[in-house]
């Protein structure tokens, strides 16, 4: 069998506060292979967040593991995760998360900066990727100046200015209007058929998760955990037209009914 | 509109000024007011003017005094915030010293430093660096502690080393901050040095003040308080350029 391009095996994240201990993550497990393109859903609160936060380094575990090609990428403790490692991942914000002393361009360059990658290639393949999105007039332009839409396109292939293989995509267009929001799902379903990268996609809309992706994981509260994974049988590519068919329905039915069993009453 | 805007922007404060000085210059000529108790405001323009030569050592004294010490006090400020903020250790043992040095009135301590290190400039610029680096480190370290989580975890996410997260993002995000502490600096170092020289030495502003009103010479005490000001003007400008070329983006 191929080796999963991302495993969690049995991982549990336990945050202690003064006053509390919250167990944000318990005995989640998951495997992804390459090139999928997966939603994690769930209500706020459900650890989802800090799933990729996990596997992206920000965050330790308490326990558990988490490979990525078959190589275990969480060290423990205060280990921060080898660059080669970061250099696979990509992480695109709820938030534009621009820093404002920078230019456009010098923000989604950033990851080249900090990964030391130089040269003409690498300079290229910047401005090759703010054309893709249609930045490239605001090069040069403050993040204040820019809309939006457009401060999330530049954060989106900031995430993707290194190469990466993986995306991480926390909630990416949750604070944008719903025009705007379907037409970057669009274009984000366009980049992923053209660079074949694996992407997981963070969510509380369902149908959302069930436009972009091929399994939907589905995370209860308190605590944070797996409650199913439905894995959508719908033909690529996805369209903005196929949410009326009946199977397109028929499946968020299916995943409003999971979320619906999550106890709302338990969610502080 | 916008040229209008400017025109009055500029043109508002000039009137202002000279109306509160016609009164001041009014109230003093009619009410036949001494010299000596409140001089005419064209007086002391004259005598700013006329014994320039007079004040010019002490202006450049305290100037000097002011300057220095200001620009001590940044780099050493910066510096322990700097470090206290990224060790919390350093943050638990150092903090008490640090409130304990902003909230005791520096000027108590000035006859214990003149007593070890005399009526110098040195003694005086040190004074101003006690007092003034304090402020600027309690701002800098609040704009280091406010730092957003998500700017955190973006330079994480690319794996930033701790140089590269501060240069390229603790250090801008916290600029507001450490620009109003640098504000409150200035001010916390021309009364420190003023202060100080009121009680020590004959030379530099606050000597000439104490000097002048000693005589009734209340033109010439104006005349340098004037000067004073002047001082603070300049720190005051110096900080905007500053402001200027270094938060640019947030405009």
């Amino acid at each position: 069998m191929q080796t999963p391009k991302i495993k969690f095996d049995h991982v549990t994240k336990v945050f202690e506060t003064r006053s509390q201990t919250i167990v944000a993550v318990k005995d989640y497990s998951m495997e992804i292979q390459a090139g999928e393109f997966i939603s994690i859903l769930g209500p706020s609160g459900c650890g989802k967040s800090t799933l990729i936060r996990m596997l992206d380094g920000i965050i330790d575990t308490t326990e558990g593991d988490i490979f990525i090609d078959g190589v275990k990428v969480n060290l423990g403790g205060k280990k921060k995760m080898p660059p080669e490692v970061l250099r696979k991942m990509g992480f695109i914000f709820q938030q534009p998360n621009m820093l404002p002393w920078y230019t456009v361009r010098e923000n989604v360059a950033l990851p080249l900066r900090v990964f030391g990658l130089k040269g003409k290639e690498w300079e290229d393949r910047v401005d090759e990727l703010m054309k893709m999105v249609g930045l490239e007039e605001y090069a040069n332009a403050r993040p204040s100046e820019i809309s939006g839409g457009m401060l999330q396109r530049a954060g989106v292939i900031r995430a993707m200015v290194h190469d990466p293989e993986i995306l991480l995509m926390d909630e990416p267009f949750g604070a944008l209007d719903e025009l705007t929001r379907e037409q970057m799902n669009m274009e984000l379903l366009d980049i992923w058929q053209k660079t074949n990268k694996t992407i997981i996609f963070i969510t509380h809309n369902i149908e959302e998760a069930v436009l972009l992706s091929s399994r939907v994981y589905v995370m209860g509260t308190n605590p944070g955990h797996l409650v199913e994974t439905v894995t959508l049988d719908l033909p690529r590519p996805r369209e903005l037209s196929m949410i009326t068919q009946s199977k397109f329905i028929e499946y968020r039915q299916k995943l409003e009914s999971y979320i619906g069993e999550i106890d709302l009453s338990k969610i502080k | 509109m916008n040229v209008k805007n400017r025109v009055v922007s500029i043109l508002a404060p000039i009137a202002s000024f000279l109306l509160i000085f016609a009164i001041w210059e009014a109230a003093c000529r009619i009410n036949e007011i001494p010299a000596w108790f409140l001089p005419m405001p064209s007086e002391i323009f004259k005598s700013m003017v006329v014994d320039f030569q007079d004040y010019w050592p002490h202006l450049l004294v305290t100037l000097q005094c002011v300057l220095i010490g200001f620009l001590i006090a940044i780099p050493v400020g910066l510096l322990i915030a700097t470090l206290i903020t990224s060790f919390p250790l350093l943050n638990a043992a150092m903090s008490p010293y640090i409130t304990f040095l902003v909230t005791t009135p520096l000027i108590s301590l000035i006859p214990l430093l003149m007593l070890a290190m005399g009526y110098g400039m040195n003694m005086r610029i040190t004074t101003v660096v006690i007092q003034s680096f304090a402020v600027i480190n309690m701002n800098a370290c609040t704009g280091f502690n406010n730092v957003p989580t998500i700017r955190r975890e973006l330079m994480q996410s690319v794996g930033a080393s701790r140089f590269q997260t501060y240069r390229m993002m603790i250090l801008p995000s916290a600029a507001t901050d450490i620009i109003t502490g640098l504000r409150l600096a200035a001010i916390f170092a021309t009364t420190t040095c003023i202060s100080v020289e009121y009680n020590a030495g004959n030379t530099g502003l606050g000597s000439q003040i104490i000097k002048y009103s000693q005589y009734l010479q209340t033109t010439q005490s104006f005349a340098c308080i004037f000067y004073v000001t002047v001082i603070g003007l300049i720190m005051y400008g110096l900080i905007a350029l500053f402001q200027k070329k270094i938060v640019s983006w947030q405009e």
